[in-house]
């Protein structure tokens, strides 16, 4: 025990918070004497001190003292015990649900006029429906669980291996993980069977990327990887307490009173999976929930959709509606209680309800008796119907549209969250990312200067298109020197095969080479011959650069940790190939902060080289003040001009390294990289040390290339009304000209321009320098463009066929209209226009525009991206599309809907969403409309009853109506029903704007389905009652209560069912199949339900009803003509509706009625003619679909930069790990090969 | 293991062998391609004006038979309740009607209009009397009914349960406020025989009023509602009890009595004596007597052929305002100018 305290002294931290400084033994005496006078208080209650953890390597009994969390792990919501009363819970969170609830145990109370299974057993139903889909949800939790916590893994005990269940792990124990499995915990990487200690992970389960990382252990524990030797391992971890941000980790390994510090690249997270190395050894750090991954594991508040908050309010006008009818019928009931109805028996002791000498507390009572009565009035079931429908929606039409499936990537759309499908119909804004959205991401070196002089003689699809609008001609003649390759479209015969040392410079040229060779993070993979090599890059763009240096001659063909091998040709003599190995000193990462890039590296002659590849902006600030202004210039002017074709463009620098600068630099880098405080800020500050004095090479131009049918698109979905922002990193120029490219501007637009790019901007930021002053100039500029621009835009806009009109912005001058003072004028602009272009905009400011237009504006808003800098974006908005299939997952992990394609945005919008928003808007009106007049005929009946609140109907019709009698039909019409098919929605966008409008879910329509429930309601009560009244078969018999309100359920239930084939669209066999069949329905129930009598039967009186009510005339006569009746006004209106005031698509209906019925795709018709690939994608279509799997792993937040914890002030930090990629659609393919 | 598919969504996308496809999976596929094969039934001019007048010539007729059917009915009706209240007690009808000394003895003098073939339905009418008010209808015990005193959980019955301590057979209200006026119908000073059997549903008699089931300790509270029962004859032979108890839709309602097995011929003159003894004037009821033929739509009831003949009328009137309104303004049909969003486009 008392070595375990020593242990604890000695190691807890110092008291001066979280920041761990470590230096060596005085700390340790500073941390003892701090602690002892503390340590007799606490006991054994808590050792640890509160912001960090010490772990005992391979000792576990000197860890039991802490009792450190099982590795099991648990994603299940509920257990066997806490199912009911928790799922329960869940449930009753529900108003309507609980209101039942309520209603249900007034009705246990004589108050009420029903027996409690009138509401208990729609209640129990949709709960039981509710609980079942829970339960089978959490059985699938808990099986994957299972199977995640037996999985085995080696554990070391005793000098040997021994194989466990991941679930009996514990803290501090060393275990061994081979090749392909997961780490079972949070490790401490120690050893690894690669030399340099090295391996690599894959991280999809935690981010969703598909390339490898590289983690690198420490080399002190290089050897622990023997059971032998790694058994003698007793080190001490020191560690900050379990928390959830993926890419920190502070902490230090203590291995014989040596101190070594354990930083992000030493640690393995669980989910994580090794690849590329035989095995690995390593010490649990964290186990089961206190796993980072565990610990991310949040849910994200779940978006719901505004048609849904729209359904809320009116489930609040039924609400208040019922309690206008509880309230007229408690006053009458109060005014109608008199002892002189002496039938009644009100003398003597008269309960409370009917004594008439108080008809105050009559009144009262009879409200929450009324109460009971009407409470049919709140659909139960719809929310239950339609999250059905909507999660069929998903399941069945959006995950398995063809249209929305890409063959190349072999990515099908994903519907992520189910609530959100209707509002895919009312999107009136689109964000859109520009990179890897409207673009391929399929980066292309193209072109390219160098020291001045531009090389390069491709023309770009964009130049194309500008030269087309300005009726020139261009044509591109090849040379054949040129190579194609993916990654490489560059052709210039003064650069290729060598020929670049007959330039004017050759030694920049080469400088430029060498920078593209050596200053990067790529990974080579496949073979060391330039045509068997594959580069895994971060970003594409670094993979084309060094595609790029190999087409030059300059081939990276090999990375070791320390240094990078280029076979360099052509730089003596022509064909002369030589291999150079430059020593990697330093690598100052790339960031978003930093955009830049360098590298320290030391020639084989011993010169030291720092490279630098970044930012125009960043580099210029940095470059060496006596450099050549000419070629700074010229180099400028090509900048401007790249970015004018759309080009992404880099900066190339170098810089000379004296070894004596470079030692004393070293220092405070090392320094730097070991603080466990602010290590990224404190790694930026030095690189800014050494980032300095730079020297221009030149710059790289990168084709960025649109994806297919994007300018389609986009031009489809704005004749439907919406409006598309970009909001792209890019530079003015390149996002204009992509606009162009992608029709989003054209020249017939007026283009109103706000730019910080102005002289008297540029002017300011040179001379002043002051940044308050900066900001006040830029702001006072931006506030007279707007407003100067906004009554232009007014005074077009009031002009009969004025241009339309695009705003083109950039971040600084958007920084400044996002200003509380001026979001009112910029909103009033932009909402004015029907383009905007968001150029050089940060994540945050992505987001903070979409919020703008959906809090503001208070429209609805789509976000759509592909990358990590999209993530905030696509969660502010209402729905928020990821691009599935290329690159990294971040988006799609964020996103509601993940398509492959830009394109796939008009299916997915104008077919889906339109066709879930009609369907959703039936579905609630025609809820409301079926309950309200179900529940107004016993309205109108009170009347008669003298208010008493006596029933209509028996118990079991009334609580049979919801989940019987009706509930099917309308489910089929959710699912099924569509207006105009698919190609006609595509065909006339237009239509999509009904959506947009809401017109299907006004209150105006509300109103109209409202008036008709009345006046239904009143025809089925009236005409039943009235010609029941004398007697009805040849016998002279008069008909009881109960016979008339059977009479008028079964005309209720056949009105209402038939009322909803009316409002189909399209009528398949299921609506047929589920009208008649719920009509049956109700017939076979009475037909049983009155012939059958049980010993227990609560009461007699529909014994044989059924049979007498049958037998006469009246019944027939009556059925006939009631439905009819009461049908007839909504015939007469949709009549009128349809001739005179036609909505849009009853129009395009009618223009394409007698067209044949043409199919979406037409692969099954012709029966077994399929070609290859239609073939494929119908066996992918019939596939079960592969189940998003629940891993206890996957969270929806990945840690970047979210724009909600930027927003609440938390530093979300950049990754610092280093990023080797294997691209992701690669290495799928590969394993869907294999 | 779970994890393993986790990472990559096409891996199930391996391109397997082709079958062709069965009739399953072509329904499924043109499910999930939302391509099943539907009627889109369009409400176009022209079908909505066939369609009315369709309805309007389907149901013309059909409301013409029931009209005839509901004419050929003779109904006469008399109201008693004043007639049958001496002069002096007019301004105290309910003084009169509790005052039990009084004799209720009644005579009404029936002209007959029309000829009356039999048989002839005598029903009782009242009016303004809530037989569906809540505490009347839940006041009664279908078990007792059937099963006699033999039941001992009567609370339904509230508040006529027991007397004295005694169950009371047939408990509730709706039995204690049993109808008991009696009529008798005489024709030239003969006696005018009213068959009071038979006047029940069968279902009710056989299968919720027990055989041997005797009205017990019935109305002998000091307050009396109505009519009084013959403890000697079992429930399911009270069909006046049986008749009564099953309770009305509306406040006013008819109730068989009798049935009248001879024809009566046009101005004839009936003499009705009646025993005025329910009390229906302290809330204002109406009393009505009521001599009905029937035929196969049941008793005489206009509204059903009115309803139907409105109805067709109005179809009919419909389809040709439709008719006018489509000749008159026809809406350019296949030609997308008229669309509703060229429209706007344009207005902007």
């Amino acid at each position: 025990m008392s070595v375990h305290w020593d242990r604890y002294r000695a190691t807890a931290g110092p008291g001066d918070g979280d920041c761990l400084s470590l230096k060596g033994s005085s700390f340790r005496d500073g941390g003892l004497r701090q602690i002892a006078s503390q340590t007799v208080r606490l006991g054994r209650l808590q050792p640890q001190h509160p912001g960090h953890r010490t772990i005992f390597c391979n000792d576990r009994e000197a860890n039991l003292l802490v009792r450190f969390k099982g590795n099991s792990v648990s994603t299940t919501k509920y257990n066997i015990f806490t199912f009911l009363p928790k799922g329960l819970f869940e449930q009753f969170r529900r108003v309507a649900n609980l209101y039942f609830l309520m209603i249900s145990i007034l009705s246990t109370t004589p108050i009420s006029p029903v027996h409690p299974i009138t509401n208990v057993v729609p209640l129990s139903l949709v709960l039981l429906v509710s609980l079942v889909k829970e339960a089978f949800e959490d059985w699938k939790r808990l099986q994957s669980d299972m199977a995640i916590n037996n999985t085995p893994v080696e554990v070391l005990q005793d000098q040997r291996w021994e194989t466990i269940p991941w679930k009996k792990l514990q803290v501090g124990d060393i275990v061994r993980v081979k090749q392909d499995s997961f780490f079972p915990a949070d490790l401490l990487f120690l050893a690894s069977t690669n030399p340099d200690g090295i391996c690599y992970i894959e991280t999809s389960n935690l981010d969703g990327e598909t390339n490898l990382k590289i983690r690198k252990a420490l080399e002190r524990t290089w050897d622990y990887m023997l059971p032998e030797k790694a058994s003698k391992l007793k080190g001490e971890i020191q560690c900050e307490q379990p928390n959830n941000s993926l890419y920190t980790f502070t902490g230090n390994l203590i291995i014989d009173d040596q101190i070594l510090p354990v930083s992000p690249n030493q640690l393995l997270l669980r989910g994580c999976s090794l690849r590329n190395s035989d095995y690995i050894v390593g010490a649990i750090i964290f186990t089961g929930h206190e796993t980072k991954v565990m610990m991310n594991s949040m849910n994200v508040p779940s978006k719901r959709s505004t048609l849904e908050r729209k359904l809320d309010k009116l489930i609040l006008a039924l609400f208040v509606a019922l309690f206008f009818m509880c309230l007229i019928g408690a006053i009458g009931s109060g005014v109608f209680i008199s002892r002189k109805y002496f039938y009644l028996g009100l003398t003597g002791h008269v309960e409370e309800q009917f004594n008439p000498s108080n008809r105050f507390v009559v009144s009262i009572l009879t409200m929450f008796t009324l109460l009971t009565l009407y409470s049919t009035i709140i659909p139960i079931s719809l929310y239950v119907s339609i999250e059905m429908i909507k999660f069929i929606q998903c399941a069945q039409f959006i995950n398995k549209d063809l249209h929305m499936y890409h063959a190349e990537s072999n990515t099908p759309a994903l519907a992520r969250t189910s609530n959100l499908n209707e509002e895919l119909g009312q999107v009136e804004y689109i964000f859109s990312d520009k990179t890897g959205t409207l673009t391929r991401n399929l980066m292309e070196f193209f072109k390219c200067s160098i020291g001045g002089e531009v090389y390069g003689t491709r023309v770009t699809e964009i130049e194309r298109g500008i030269a087309q609008r300005n009726g020139v001609k261009i044509d591109e003649t090849r040379s054949a020197t040129v190579i194609q390759e993916k990654g490489f479209n560059f052709d210039d015969p003064r650069l290729m095969c060598g020929a670049w040392r007959n330039e004017r410079n050759p030694e920049i040229c080469m400088e430029f080479f060498r920078c593209l060779a050596v200053c990067h993070t790529v990974l080579p993979e496949g073979g060391e011959s330039p045509e068997k090599i594959t580069y895994q890059a971060a970003s594409p763009d670094e993979a084309a650069l060094v595609t790029a240096a190999k087409n030059f001659g300059f081939f990276f063909y090999r990375r070791t940790p320390t240094s990078i091998m280029v076979r360099e040709s052509n730089i003596e003599d022509m064909g002369n190939v030589q291999d150079a190995t430059y020593e990697i000193l330093n690598v100052l990462e790339f960031n978003s902060t930093r955009k830049r890039q360098s590298v320290v590296c030391r020639y084989p002659n011993g010169r030291l080289v720092l490279y630098c590849k970044g930012a125009d902006i960043v580099i210029y600030e940095r470059l060496a003040v006596d450099a050549s202004d000419n070629i700074k210039n010229l180099t400028r002017e090509h900048l401007e001009q790249f970015g004018s074709a759309g080009l992404r463009t880099l900066c190339l620098a170098y810089r000379e390294l004296s070894i004596e600068f470079y030692d004393k630099w070293n220092e405070k880098f090392i320094q730097a990289k070991s603080s466990l405080c602010d290590r990224e800020k404190k790694l930026d500050e030095v690189a800014e040390l050494v980032e300095k004095d730079l020297i221009l090479i030149g710059c790289t131009a990168i084709e960025d290339k649109l994806q297919d049918g994007v300018p389609l698109c986009i031009e489809t979905l704005s004749r439907a009304g919406i409006k598309i922002w970009v909001l792209t990193g890019d530079k003015m120029e390149t996002a204009i000209n992509i606009a162009y490219a992608c029709s989003l501007i054209n020249n017939s637009m007026k283009q109103f321009i706000i730019s910080s790019e102005t002289d008297a901007i540029r002017e300011v930021e040179d001379n002043r320098g002051d940044p308050v002053q900066t900001a006040r100039v830029i702001k006072n500029s931006v506030r007279q463009d707007l407003d100067r621009y906004l009554q232009e835009a007014q005074l077009l806009l009031r002009s009969t066929d004025g241009p339309r009109l695009a705003l083109v912005i950039d971040g600084k001058c958007l920084m400044h209209a996002l200003d509380p003072s001026l979001r009112v004028s910029l909103l009033k602009l932009s909402l004015n226009c029907s383009s905007v272009v968001c150029c050089r905009v940060s994540p945050l400011q992505k987001a903070q525009v979409t919020s703008l237009v959906k809090k503001g504006a208070r429209k609805i808003t789509l976000s759509i991206g592909d990358g990590a800098n999209d993530v905030s974006m696509i969660q502010a908005a209402h729905v928020g599309v990821g691009m599935s299939g290329l690159e990294g997952m971040q988006a799609v992990m964020a996103s509601d809907f993940a398509i492959a394609q830009f394109r796939f945005l008009t299916d997915l919008l104008l077919v889906h969403g339109r066709w879930s928003y009609l369907r959703l808007c039936k579905v609630i009106t025609y809820f409301f409309y079926k309950n309200l007049t179900f529940t107004l005929t016993q309205f109108w009946f009170t009347f008669q009853t003298g208010f008493s609140g006596q029933r209509f109907y028996d118990d079991w019709f009334q609580s049979l109506y919801n989940v019987i009698f009706t509930a099917l039909p309308v489910i089929i019409v959710g699912l099924f029903d569509k207006d105009v098919s698919a190609l006609i929605s595509k065909k006339y966008p237009e239509l999509y704007k009904e959506g947009i409008r809401n017109m299907f879910f006004k209150w105006r329509v509300v109103a109209i389905w409202a008036f008709f429930s009345v006046y239904q309601s009143l025809v089925i009560y009236n005409i039943t009652l009235v010609s029941s009244q004398n007697g009805h078969n040849s016998s002279g018999k008069i008909f009881g209560q109960w016979n008339v309100s059977t009479m008028a359920f079964t005309c209720v239930v056949v009105t209402v069912n038939l009322r909803l084939l009316m409002a189909c669209n399209s009528i398949t066999k299921w609506h047929h199949m589920s009208v008649w069949g719920s009509i049956l329905a109700w017939f076979v129930f009475i037909f049983i339900y009155s012939g059958i009598m049980t010993p227990w039967d609560r009461n007699r009186k529909m014994y044989i009803l059924l049979f007498v009510l049958m037998s006469t005339f009246y019944f027939y006569v009556s059925l006939f003509l009631i439905p009819v009746v009461a049908l007839l006004g909504d015939f007469v209106f949709q009549g009128v509706q349809r001739l005179l005031f036609p909505y849009d698509y009853q129009i395009v209906q009618e223009m394409h009625r007698h067209d044949i019925e043409e199919s979406r795709s037409d692969l099954l018709e012709v029966g077994n003619h399929m070609t290859p690939d239609e073939a494929r994608s119908f066996a992918l279509a019939r596939l079960p679909r592969e189940q998003s799997k629940h891993t206890g792993f996957a969270f929806d937040s990945p840690g970047f930069e979210s724009f909600f914890a930027s927003q609440q002030g938390i530093f979300a930090p950049q990754k610092p790990w280093d990023v080797v990629r294997r691209a992701s659609a690669k290495s799928k393919h590969k394993r869907s090969k294999a | 293991m779970e994890m393993e598919g986790g990472s990559s969504l096409g891996s199930g996308g391996a391109v397997q062998p082709i079958s062709f496809p069965s009739w399953r999976q072509r329904v499924f596929y043109k499910f999930t391609q939302q391509n099943l094969s539907a009627c889109k039934p369009a409400l176009s001019p022209t079908l909505v004006i066939t369609l009315f007048l369709l309805m309007g010539i389907a149901f013309v007729p059909v409301g013409l038979i029931c009209l005839r059917a509901s004419e050929n009915v003779e109904e006469f009706v008399v109201r008693y309740d004043i007639e049958c209240i001496p002069e002096n007690y007019r301004g105290n009808k309910v003084a009169y009607i509790k005052d039990e000394t009084i004799s209720k003895r009644c005579t009404l003098s029936i002209k007959m209009l029309n000829h009356m073939k039999a048989p002839i339905y005598v029903y009782y009418e009242l009016d303004n009397y809530y037989q569906n008010h809540r505490r009347y209808v839940k006041s009664r015990s279908d078990k007792q009914l059937l099963h006699g005193l033999q039941l001992n959980d009567i609370s339904s019955c509230l508040p006529v349960e027991s007397h004295n301590g005694l169950p009371v057979v047939p408990c509730g209200l709706i039995a204690w406020s049993f109808f008991n006026d009696t009529f008798t119908f005489h024709r030239k000073a003969l006696n005018l025989s009213v068959n009071r059997k038979n006047i029940s549903w069968k279902s009710d008699r056989d299968h919720k009023f027990g055989k041997d089931v005797y009205p017990f300790n019935f109305q002998n509270d000091t307050l009396v509602g109505g009519g009084k029962l013959d403890p000697s004859i079992p429930l399911n032979e009270q069909e006046d009890l049986i008749v009564w108890m099953r309770v009305a839709a509306l406040p006013k309602f008819r109730k068989l009595y009798g049935i009248i097995e001879e024809d009566l011929d046009a101005d004839e003159l009936l003499t009705v004596h009646l025993m005025n003894n329910y009390n229906t004037y302290s809330f204002g009821g109406k009393k009505n007597l009521v001599l009905t033929t029937s035929n196969w739509l049941g008793g005489k009831n206009s509204f059903l052929g009115i309803s139907y003949i409105a109805t067709g009328c109005c179809s009919i009137l419909a389809s040709i305002l439709f008719a006018l309104i489509h000749v008159k303004n026809p809406r350019p049909q296949r030609e997308p100018s008229c669309s509703v969003w060229s429209r706007k486009s344009s207005s902007r």
